[in-house]
Order: C-alpha cells, then structure tokens, then sequence
C-alpha cells in the first residue's frame, strides 16, 4: 500500500513538473522546474532499480544539465523571456494524444517479454575483468560504444567552440561562497574518486564521477580558485582528448597485435578497463567545466 | 578487415593529434585522407577476392557485442567516402576562397570522416544510433563553421536532428524489448509483424527519414546546406545524408518482416517521385546558386529513395544496384557542384543564379566542371547518373504495370534537365557579361571538374560495379 502511495505520488509529481515547465511564463522558473524534474526522474530510476541510471540523471541530468541551462539563461538578453502564445495547442494536443494511445498500444505487449541477454551477460561476466555488470557492458561487451560516445561528447565540445557568444562577466563572488567551495572542492574529488573506483564492482563509473568532478571544478572557477580554461592551455587539451585517445590506442593496438578490435587481452582487462576509465573521467569532467566556464570566442560588435 | 578499421582510425587519430598540438595543416589531413582512401581501396580489393567478412568487436558474439561486417556495398562507400573527404580536403587547404582554412575545418572533417565509415561498417541498431549522433553533431558544427549568419539554420538542423535520434532510439528500445537482440543479422531471422514491431520500424524510420532529408521531411536541408562553407556543402550533400539512408536500406531489407516491408516500399517510392518534382520545381524557382544545388540533392536524394521502395515493394534485390549507383554518381556529382558554385559565387560576390552572366567567357573550366557534373545528375549516357537511371529503368520498363513509375522518373529527369540547363543558358548569355571582382581561380576550378569526371568515369567501370554489387549473374 505504501509502495503504490509513494510511486503514485513521484508519478504524479513527474508528470506535474515536467508539464509546468513547458507552460510556464518565465524561461528562469522554466529552468528551474526542469532541474527538479531531473531529481525526481533519479529517485524514479532508483525506485525502478536501475541504481546507475539514478546516478547519472542526478549528476548528468539534473546537475550539468541545469547548470548548462542557467548559464545559457545568463548569456541569452533576458529583456524577452516571456515564452510566446501558442496559437493552436488544442491541435497539438490531441496529435499527442494520438501518439500517446498508439506507443502505448505498441508497448503494453512488452510486459511479458524477457531477454536472455542478462543470463548471456551473467554467464561472460567472469571473463570481463569486472564485477559489476554495467561496466562490463559499458567497457567491455560494447566499448565501441562508450568510445563513440567520448567522441560525441568532444563533437559536442567542438561544436559549441565554433559559436562566438556575446560577451558577459561572471557575477563576483562573495567570501562565503569561497570559503565554503574550498572546503567543498577536496570531499567533491575524493567522492568523485570513490565513484569512479567503485564502478568496478557496484553502480558508479566514469560518466557520474566526471559529472561530480566538474561540478567542482565549475564551483572553483565560479569563485576565481583556478585561472580561466582557454583551450590554448596544453593542460585542457591534453586533459579533454585523454579519453578518446587512450581508449583508440588501445583499439588499435588490439586490433593489430591482438586478436580483435578492443578485445583485451585476459591477463590485463582489468586494469585497462580502470585506466581507460580514470582517462575517460578526466577528459569528461574537463569538457563538462569547459562547456559551462571556459574562455568562448565573444562577438566582435 | 584490418584494412577497413584502419581507414577508419587513421582519420580519427589524425583528428586527435592535430587537435592537441593545435595546429590547422591542411596538408596532414589531405595525407591522412589519401592514406585512408589506400586503405580503403585494399578493404575493397579484399572483398572482392574472399567475400563478406565480419568480425565481432572484442571477441564477444553477436547477442552480446557489436559485430562489423564488410560488403561489397559497404566496402565500395568506405571508398567512395574517403574519395570524397580527399577530393574536399584538396580543395579546403588551396582554394584561394576557402574560407574554412582559419577555422576548426580540418579536426572536424576528420571526425565526419571517422564516423561516417564507423556508420558504414557497423551492423548493430544501437552502435548507429551513436554514429547518428556523431554524424548529426559533426554536421552541426560544421555548418556553424560560417558565422553568426548560419547560427539560425545550424540550430535548425540540430534540434531537427535530435529529435530524429530520439524517435529512432525510442524505436530501437522496442526492439530491444521485444526481441532482446540489437544485431541486424539477429533480428532478421525473428521479427514479425506485430503492433510492437511495426511502430519500432516506424519510429526508426522516421528518424532517420529526417536525418537523409527523404521527402516531405527534407525542410532543415537547403538552408542548411546552402549556408555552410563551401567545402562543408560538398561534405553534407555528397555523404552525410547517405549515412542514414544506409541504415534505412538495413532495417528494411534485413530486419522487417516481409509483409511490413511490401506496404512500407510503396510509400517510400511514393515519397521519392514527389521529392523529384517537388525537389527540382523548388531547384527551377529559386533565385540563389547554391539553393538551386541544395535543393538538387532534395531531389536527386528522391531517386535513391525510389530505388529503395520499389525494391522493398517487388521484392527485387536486384534493384540495390541502383540504389547505391544513384547514391554515389550523385555524390561525385554534387561535390563538383558545390565547389563550382562556391568559387563562382566567392569570385563574382554575388549568390544569384543571374549574375552568372557570361560565366562560359570568364570562367570557361568552372562553367564546363558544372556542366559535366550535371550531365551526370540528368542522367546523360554515359555517365553514372546514367548507368544508375538505366538500371532503375530496366525493371521498371519490363511489365506495363510498372509504367506509372517510368512516368515519375522521367518527370524527375525532365526537371533536373530545366534547373541545370537553366544555369548553363544564363552563362552563354555573353552579350552582357558580369565581370568578375578577382581573378578567377583556376586551379580551384579544375579541383572541381576532377569529381565530375570522376562521375562519367563510373559508366566506363560499370559493368564491373555492377557485377561487384551482385547485380549481373
């Protein structure tokens, strides 16, 4: 009973939020409801049982996200922030409840279907070099993925270098805020060390310390600790291409003196799995902080 | 196979090196791209001697790892990809009107690169939807390459782009949910037409649908493609919309049910005879040069698409020939097209189609490149565009039922010959030439007629790529 009474009300709470940020007024408490969404849609996964999925949506989702958004808010000219009358919702409306009714008639069949893609996954489990099946899955069964999709994160960070933005300062900080984030800043990078490490063997990994580690590289560079991440900096480069580029080395190293393409040899999995992924946090927790505090191109009026 | 991976890797290394020595030398791309297309050329050298290859990434079987394989269609587009991004990186680091030379052109060029042959070689729904995802961001940011002014239809395309890999990943989760596999060799054999199947394979298509710009969900293209940098529109018309094309060719030939396929086929060549006459009425009316060749591959994209669904719908496999002929005399095609059109238009500072006036006095070679690429793209013996048409043509020709089609392609052909003649009768008109700002760039002009040559070149090979592409017995 008090199962359904909590799920029903993190539903609804969902389903609240999530239509309150698309039709409020201001873009601001837009970005804020959005950010709340992102929480609830972690304990949603939590409660679902997909513990690094919670963990990803706490840090990715409603953290960096957020934080992207907020300092896109900043950037943008604020004078017009009043979202525009839609003139036809109705029409759209019932076009998504059209939608709504015919996905879920496409899924209401699933519930009864089980893969044997766990048991698969279970049974190679041993050979992967981890304990802990995600990571497997993710550095391991299909790293080409996770590869590819440190490429997509540095496609990201190449695509937002191209804009020249208007310029705009950074708010000065007060002393508490300074205080507090030097404080702060060493539990961030042990935390984000436990994460990561953990990883091997229970819900945490790359993707959620990188995420927690730019939030506090972000704290840091908001309070002027550490200097401005201009890309010319040797130390940013290095640090953003580390992941991709360790994880291709070993590809191809794989490929021509081993037997397959990122097929690890057994003896070292898994301390290459740890390496590859101690590289991929740093160059995420260096893109992250960059997309939101580093040195953009400004418009030259 | 090894070949095919390193003409993968060597362009995504170079990326890397180049990125973090922060350098733009043209030259090491230009090297790491021919480098690439030899590579290439061996994956398809070895095709042709041993047949299809696969290899399973990391050693783990298909269930549960992601397999490569290497076809003779893939093979000869891993080709024709790196022909492409050489030919394009020639022209980005001599043309004197690339603009793209100060700029990050070249690591992005290389990541295109890079993930267009990772798209080729991949069999696994789920590892192209993360290539969909490279491709789309790469394309992005290339576009964004020109300035604030193509900031608009960058966004555009990307929040089109987006929303075209999440219809497509929410399609693959439901085959995931069905059928636990993601392999398209996998699915094959289990699929059925279900209600869950079926709006999968529609949610995918759509997707990718709007990433190959296929009729009538081909809005983002031109001003897209006709803002970027000139060397960046000859990228996006010539391969990038041919990434997703590959995966719709895949999901319909291997992984639906037959039945599925049938109806689907007929809408999909449905949906590529209007883009023929809505593509080329658009590409007659407008009054901008690169417009016009954007809305040409609006087009020309609808042959592929006609190809695709009369082989979906007849069940001809025979008809892939055509597919992927149209696919890559096009795409030479279209390379030669766009250089032509960004060197006139950088030489004579203006974007019209009028103000290429006299353009066969003051720019002979640059006015015959353009011509000799649409030749190919009329479809004029004995070009590829031909050889591709002819194919397409046969088949159609062969039962009277099937002359309805005919029709549709000849329209499509009647108007491709108005908006590539129309320019060519406005460059005779030497009675009132436009004089040039500079001095014409001759070099940059023969860059471009060497695509298009390329493209003639292909019918005089092309009963081996025929044969190559399993077409003849």
């Amino acid at each position: 009973m008090t199962d359904w009474l909590f799920d029903g009300v993190l539903v609804s709470l969902l389903l609240a939020l999530a239509i309150a940020s698309i039709f409020t007024k201001h873009l601001f408490n837009s970005i804020m409801l959005y950010i709340a969404f992102g929480l609830l849609l972690a304990i949603t996964w939590a409660r679902l049982g997909a513990v690094d999925l919670a963990l990803a949506e706490a840090a990715i989702g409603a953290g960096i996200t957020g934080v992207l958004l907020l300092s896109a808010y900043a950037q943008s000219n604020s004078d017009n922030d009043q979202l525009q009358k839609r003139q036809m919702p109705w029409l759209a409306f019932a076009f998504l409840i059209l939608i709504l009714i015919w996905l879920i008639q496409a899924v209401w069949s699933l519930a009864g279907h089980s893969t044997t893609l766990i048991d698969l996954s279970q049974q190679a489990l041993p050979e992967s070099g981890v304990s802990h099946p995600t990571t497997a899955v993710l550095l391991n069964f299909r790293a080409w993925d996770t590869l590819l999709e440190l490429g997509v994160l540095l496609l990201a960070f190449l695509g937002a270098r191209q804009l020249a933005i208007q310029p705009y300062k950074l708010p000065t900080s007060w002393p508490l805020l300074t205080v507090w984030s030097q404080i702060l800043a060493p539990i961030i990078v042990v935390v984000g060390g436990y994460i990561l490490w953990r990883g091997t063997s229970a819900p945490g990994g790359a993707f959620q310390a990188g995420a927690l580690l730019a939030a506090g590289a972000i704290l840091l560079r908001l309070t002027q600790i550490i200097p401005p991440l201009s890309w010319h900096s040797l130390w940013l480069r290095g640090l953003v291409l580390m992941g991709v580029s360790l994880f291709i080395l070993v590809a191809a190293a794989t490929a021509f003196w081993g037997d397959a393409w990122l097929q690890y040899p057994l003896a070292f999995n898994g301390l290459l799995i740890f390496s590859i992924e101690i590289a991929a946090t740093l160059s995420i927790a260096a893109t992250l902080t960059w997309l939101v505090v580093g040195e953009r191109r400004t418009l030259h009026p | 196979m090894n070949f095919a991976l390193l003409s993968m890797t060597l362009p995504l290394m170079t990326a890397l090196v180049l990125l973090f020595i922060h350098r733009r030398a043209g030259s090491v791309v230009i090297i790491a791209s021919l480098m690439s297309l030899a590579a290439a050329l061996a994956a398809l050298y070895q095709v042709h001697l041993f047949g299809v290859q696969q290899m399973h990434l990391g050693g783990w079987q298909a269930p549960l790892g992601i397999r490569f394989q290497l076809t003779p269609v893939n093979s000869l587009l891993l080709v024709f990809t790196a022909l492409v991004h050489s030919l394009v990186a020639l022209y980005a680091n001599y043309s004197r009107h690339s603009i793209t030379n100060t700029t990050d052109f070249w690591p992005l060029a290389l990541l295109l690169h890079s993930s267009l042959a990772a798209l080729w070689l991949s069999a696994d729904l789920f590892n192209w939807y993360v290539t969909l995802e490279l491709l789309g961001l790469a394309a992005v940011a290339m576009v964004a390459l020109s300035g604030p002014k193509a900031y608009r239809p960058a966004l555009h395309y990307l929040l089109l782009s987006l929303a075209a890999s999440l219809s497509y990943l929410l399609g693959v989760a439901l085959i995931y949910g069905r059928y636990g596999f993601l392999d398209i060799a996998l699915l094959a054999d289990v699929t059925q037409a279900d209600a869950t199947t079926q709006a999968a394979l529609i949610l995918m298509t759509l997707g990718v649908m709007l990433k190959a710009a296929i009729w009538p969900l081909h809005l983002w293209l031109p001003s897209a493609h006709a803002n970027a940098p000139t060397a960046v529109s000859a990228l996006l018309s010539a391969v990038v919309v041919k990434g997703p094309f590959y995966i719709l060719w895949l999901l319909w030939t291997e992984v639906a049910p037959v039945e599925l396929a049938q109806t689907t086929g007929f809408f999909l060549a449905i949906a590529g005879i209007a883009a023929l006459i809505w593509g080329g009425w658009c590409a007659i009316r407008t009054p901008y040069l690169k417009v016009l060749v954007a809305y040409s591959t609006v087009a020309q994209l609808g042959y592929a698409t006609l190809a695709l669904g009369l082989l979906l719908y007849w069940q001809q496999t025979q008809l892939l020939v055509a597919l992927w002929l149209f696919v890559i005399a096009h795409g030479l095609a279209k390379v030669s097209m766009f250089l032509v059109a960004g060197e006139m238009q950088a030489t004579l500072g203006s974007k019209r189609v009028t103000a290429l006036k006299g353009a066969t006095q003051t720019m002979p070679v640059a006015m015959f490149a353009f011509s000799v690429a649409g030749g190919s793209i009329i479809g004029l013996p004995p070009s590829g565009g031909f050889v591709a048409k002819w194919t397409l043509l046969q088949l159609t020709l062969a039962s009277p039922i099937h002359w309805p089609w005919a029709v549709g392609i000849l329209i499509g052909t009647l108007a491709s010959a108005i908006y590539v003649f129309r320019v060519i009768v406005i460059s005779f008109n030497r009675a009132d030439p436009l004089a040039p700002d500079f001095s014409p760039d001759r070099f940059s002009h023969w860059l471009a007629m060497l695509p298009a040559l390329m493209a003639w070149l292909m019918a005089v090979v092309s009963v081996q790529l025929i044969q190559f592409l399993g077409g003849l017995p």
